[in-house]
């Protein structure tokens, strides 16, 4: 049994990491569902961002994207694909975290006050909220799956890759890469 | 003896396998969550275009200022939000009315007699919690539920109220537009510009609840 300090240390940040996945995919799948329940008010909320002149396309991105968060948010509860969920979900942040900050730019400038009081529905799936609130969040959000993308959070995962069993990147890997349940 | 590893080289770097690891959930997830829109009885409809007044003109933030769009045209001239709706109704052949026409119309015994109507283009929450006595509920987002009872009422009208929560709201718009694509004649259609919130500023009565219902609430202040 190894108890160095270095495979301690490894071993806590990979406990947290698995916290750290679990309530990623928690999230995702509220925030998911919040909108999949109400996708005419989601719709709604996307269409004032102005991105698409295209209905078929907003409606499609509508559609999609609350169930896609859902499917998401249910591959990190049950750890499979977890790096490739992380790469979407740092794809679908990113993004997104900018369109909502130039959207309360906006705001801000219009009614002349401090940028953190600036306070409106971002179509997030949970209401009005202050901007800094809900930067700090995405800002966690996106630092948790990059975590994910570094490779932690592989304990407790049914399927952490899903390349073929027989290869493995590293041997730190080996015996953790899957079927660890 | 050890038996013989059967573990082979990465031959690909990690990264590659990362990124086709996401496009694979990436399809699959697409796909899956186009499944659930279509079996959802909430679903949208991909073909439909729910902004028939049109997708660009963005729908203002909760604290009532105007939206990104909005706001770019806050120091042009002639782009008072008065002037910006003018302009969408001109645009769309439709004609506005204030909230002292709106309350004469109301007042009007044509109105009882059903050949003047009011329709709220709100969504039902709002509609239950407080509408135009009277007032038929048509959410136009969904049309098909609304159809079998709105529909013969603005057949049967020379005049139609439609309404919403004024400001930067367009959902009577959305709604007028509507019924006429269905063959209400589009001069009997009439914007209610200040919609609900005007109304309750001017004191009129909101009916609370189904439409008849008889629970009225007087809002004079």
């Amino acid at each position: 049994m190894n108890t160095s300090p270095v495979f301690r240390s490894r071993s806590a940040a990979d406990n947290f990491a698995v916290l750290a996945r679990w309530l990623l995919g928690a999230v995702f799948i509220y925030l998911g569902m919040n909108k999949a329940l109400h996708p005419v008010e989601f719709l709604k909320l996307m269409r004032q961002y102005d991105l698409v002149q295209n209905f078929l396309l907003l409606n499609s991105i509508a559609a999609v994207l609350p169930w896609f968060e859902i499917f998401c948010g249910l591959l990190l509860l049950a750890g499979v694909a977890v790096r490739g969920t992380a790469v979407l979900l740092i794809a679908m942040l990113v993004p997104f975290t900018v369109v909502v900050s130039r959207r309360a730019l906006a705001i801000q400038s219009a009614q002349a006050i401090p940028f953190c009081a600036v306070k409106f529905d971002c179509g997030c799936g949970n209401g009005e909220v202050f901007i800094c609130r809900k930067l700090l969040e995405n800002s966690l959000l996106i630092l948790f799956s990059i975590w994910l993308l570094a490779g932690y959070g592989r304990k407790l995962c049914l399927r952490h890759t899903l390349k073929s069993c027989a290869v493995t990147t590293r041997p730190t890997d080996a015996g953790e890469t899957n079927g660890t349940i | 003896m050890q038996p013989p590893d059967i573990r082979t080289p990465e031959r690909r770097p990690p990264v590659w396998n990362t990124l086709r690891e996401a496009l694979l959930v990436a399809a699959v997830g697409i796909v899956l969550a186009l499944g659930a829109n279509l079996v959802s009885p909430r679903g949208l409809t991909l073909k439909r275009n729910y902004f028939p007044a049109g997708i660009s003109r963005p729908v203002a933030p909760a604290t009532g200022f105007g939206s990104p769009g909005a706001v770019a045209n806050t120091n042009a001239p002639g782009s008072s939000p008065a002037q910006l709706l003018a302009a969408r109704l001109k645009e769309q052949e439709l004609q506005s009315v204030d909230g002292r026409r709106a309350a004469q119309l109301f007042h009007d015994p044509r109105f009882q007699q059903g050949t003047i109507a009011f329709i709220d283009a709100r969504d039902e929450q709002h509609y239950r919690e407080g509408h135009i006595p009277g007032a038929w509920e048509f959410d136009p987002y969904y049309p098909e539920k609304y159809f079998p009872a709105a529909l013969p009422a603005c057949q049967a009208a020379e005049q139609i109220v439609v309404y919403c929560n004024g400001g930067d709201c367009d959902d009577s718009e959305s709604a007028a537009i509507t019924l006429r694509d269905v063959g209400i004649a589009g001069w009997k259609l009439l914007i209610y510009t200040g919609g609900m919130p005007d109304w309750i500023t001017n004191g009129l009565p909101v009916e609370v609840g189904m439409r008849n219902s008889g629970n009225l609430r007087s809002t004079n202040k």
